[in-house]
């Protein structure tokens, strides 16, 4: 008698769990779904006094006619390049100095690690004139480089690959100097492959950084668009689609950017978790 | 030789440390400096800094008797409070809930796909949902006979709006990295709870909780870190806020930098927005640390 209500007060627990995960599923997808939808609609639907859910008839020719409106192909180019080349120099400067403060000693380790903590604390504000002003002063304005160099070393990175490198054991690293390998050699040879898992990680975090980021690209681009990125080809949607009759393309480009970064995801998702859980982020 | 090896590693370390030092030097050491020295300038950057007039502290004065900045660190105070106690605590929910359950690549996958896509679509989508004829929230009110809310035009409103969209798109980071916390908590200790009939309140509040507590303080720290600079979101969805009913500390900094080119203004705003996020994080950890837990070193 009792262990039947037991088990049946466990279904009723489980029902209510399930229900509060779908429930949140359901908030989550809406705004992605009724985005593709509306994607595929005409303006008249769109702007219609009750909201419709649904496309009459899917007007697939939507996408081919924003493609003819605004640069999207380039705005692509740009933001592929820009996240690519800081993931590439992130993943390499974060590793170098996270060896070096995770096993090396020399004096003022302690201190310098604690500073590149520090400068996670500081706002991107503080930043933005005189960074701004460099590059103007280096001629790096209408270039590539504005928006890459800024961004090639990070607080977060180094202090991410820290903490894995650290716990890479010492008698591995001590028996290749016995071998006479140089810190340098160890790195490439010994740390590098171990640190592949970690690598992914931060490459992934850094690329859906950059690829996402709009305050930096938007002062930069302002004085020479062929630079613009995807989110500050977004934030001028509205201009370009201002009328009525261009009014529903807005949302047939927002699936352009937004569905590659979903997808690219999708395959990487495993990845990213294993990275989180690897570098012990329940016991920092 | 004994004594040359040590030398050796010293150096290495220093040497594998010179793409940061260089780094930090141009990019962090040098605009901190200029920063502060163009806080105490009338400077519109189209001159040399050098003939730019003196004029002390009078910025961080002005900004502080201010009431549109004023009005700004209020609004933004309000909203990393809110998001980031609101987003962080539902993320806590579902993951747990998530944790082990079925098809749970799937719900953490739904989850995330806010996080990964950009925050400047993710508001122009809200934008759409949250119109007030046509937008599908409203159109969900009427169906329980509510009336039409003015989500972004409303003043009293539209920072509300924006909060909601924000702790919507920031439940799923959250969310992942409390799995990767929940995945280190042994299952022993559930199971010794379980024997004492412990139910799944008890073992949440007892177990789980307090063994999140060190990637709790993580998220709550740097979710304010973020928080405090949050550009994106009002950028986008404010524009048509009545008022500058959304500003925010950053959007005052961006505006009167890039737009009245106010740079020695938008400086002092800048180290403001400094100061309060300094303190704030001081005050995350040493909360935390009275709690009961160490730092991270």
């Amino acid at each position: 008698m009792n262990k039947n209500k037991k088990a049946k007060v466990r279904i009723l627990l489980e029902f209510i769990r399930y229900s509060i995960i779908v429930f949140g599923a359901f908030w989550m997808i809406l705004p992605f779904f009724w985005l593709f939808s509306a994607s595929l609609m005409t303006p008249e639907e769109l702007l219609s006094d009750v909201p419709k859910w649904l496309p009459a008839k899917p007007q697939w020719n939507n996408y081919l006619e924003v493609l003819k409106r605004i640069p999207l192909l380039m705005y692509y180019k740009n933001s592929f390049i820009v996240a690519i080349t800081v993931t590439l120099i992130v993943v390499f400067t974060s590793s170098f100095s996270g060896y070096s403060f995770a096993k090396l000693r020399f004096p003022g380790r302690k201190i310098m690690f604690r500073f590149v903590l520090s400068t996670m604390m500081f706002p991107v504000f503080i930043f933005l004139i005189p960074v701004y002003y460099l590059m103007k002063l280096f001629g790096w304005l209408d270039n590539y480089l504005s928006l890459i160099v800024p961004f090639v070393v990070s607080g977060y990175g180094i202090f991410l690959m820290r903490q894995f490198i650290m716990t890479i054991p010492d008698e591995l690293l001590d028996s290749a100097r016995i071998d006479g390998a140089s810190e340098f050699r160890i790195y490439i040879s010994i740390i590098l492959p171990l640190l592949k898992p970690a690598l992914a990680t931060l490459g992934i975090l850094t690329f859906i950084g950059q690829w996402n980021s709009f305050l930096w690209p938007l002062i930069v681009t302002t004085s020479s668009q062929h630079l613009m990125t995807l989110p500050v080809g977004i934030s001028r949607l509205s201009l370009a689609f201002s009328t009525t009759e261009t009014q529903h393309l807005i949302l047939t480009a927002l699936v352009y950017q937004v569905i590659p970064m979903v997808v690219v995801f999708l395959y990487l998702q495993r990845y990213y978790i294993r990275g989180f859980v690897l570098s012990g982020f329940g016991n920092i | 030789m004994r004594i040359k090896s040590p030398n050796k590693r010293t150096l290495a370390g220093y040497i594998f440390l010179l793409p940061a030092v260089l780094f930090y030097s141009l990019f962090f050491g040098f605009p901190v400096i200029f920063s502060f020295i163009v806080s105490t300038r009338r400077w519109n950057m189209l001159v040399p800094l050098s003939r730019a007039r003196v004029v002390g502290f009078s910025h961080y004065e002005y900004l502080l008797n201010n009431e549109l900045f004023m009005r700004a660190l209020f609004n933004t105070l309000t909203y990393s409070l809110i998001t980031v106690s609101v987003s962080l605590t539902i993320a806590l929910i579902f993951a747990v809930l998530i944790n082990g359950a079925k098809f749970s690549v799937l719900w953490r996958f739904i989850y995330f796909a806010p996080v990964v896509t950009p925050q400047v679509a993710i508001g122009t989508i809200w934008g759409y949902l949250y119109r007030p004829n046509n937008g599908l929230l409203n159109s969900f009110l009427k169906l329980f006979g509510i009336k039409p809310v003015y989500w972004l035009t409303d003043p009293d409103v539209a920072l509300f709006s924006i909060m909601l969209t924000a702790i919507w798109s920031g439940i799923g980071g959250s969310m992942l990295i409390l799995t990767a916390g929940l995945r280190n908590i042994p299952q022993d200790y559930y199971d010794a709870a379980k024997i004492d009939g412990a139910g799944p309140f008890k073992q949440f509040w007892y177990i789980t909780v307090p063994l999140l507590k060190p990637t709790l303080l993580f998220l709550t720290a740097t979710g304010m870190i973020g928080a405090w600079q949050v550009f994106d979101l009002p950028f986008i969805m404010g524009r048509n806020a009545p008022a500058k009913s959304v500003m925010t500390v950053s959007w005052y900094v961006y505006e009167t930098a890039f737009q009245s080119l106010r740079m020695g203004r938008a400086s002092a705003g800048a180290f403001l927005l400094f100061c309060v996020i300094f303190s704030v994080t001081l005050l995350v950890l040493w909360t935390f640390r009275r709690g009961g837990i160490e730092g991270y070193e």
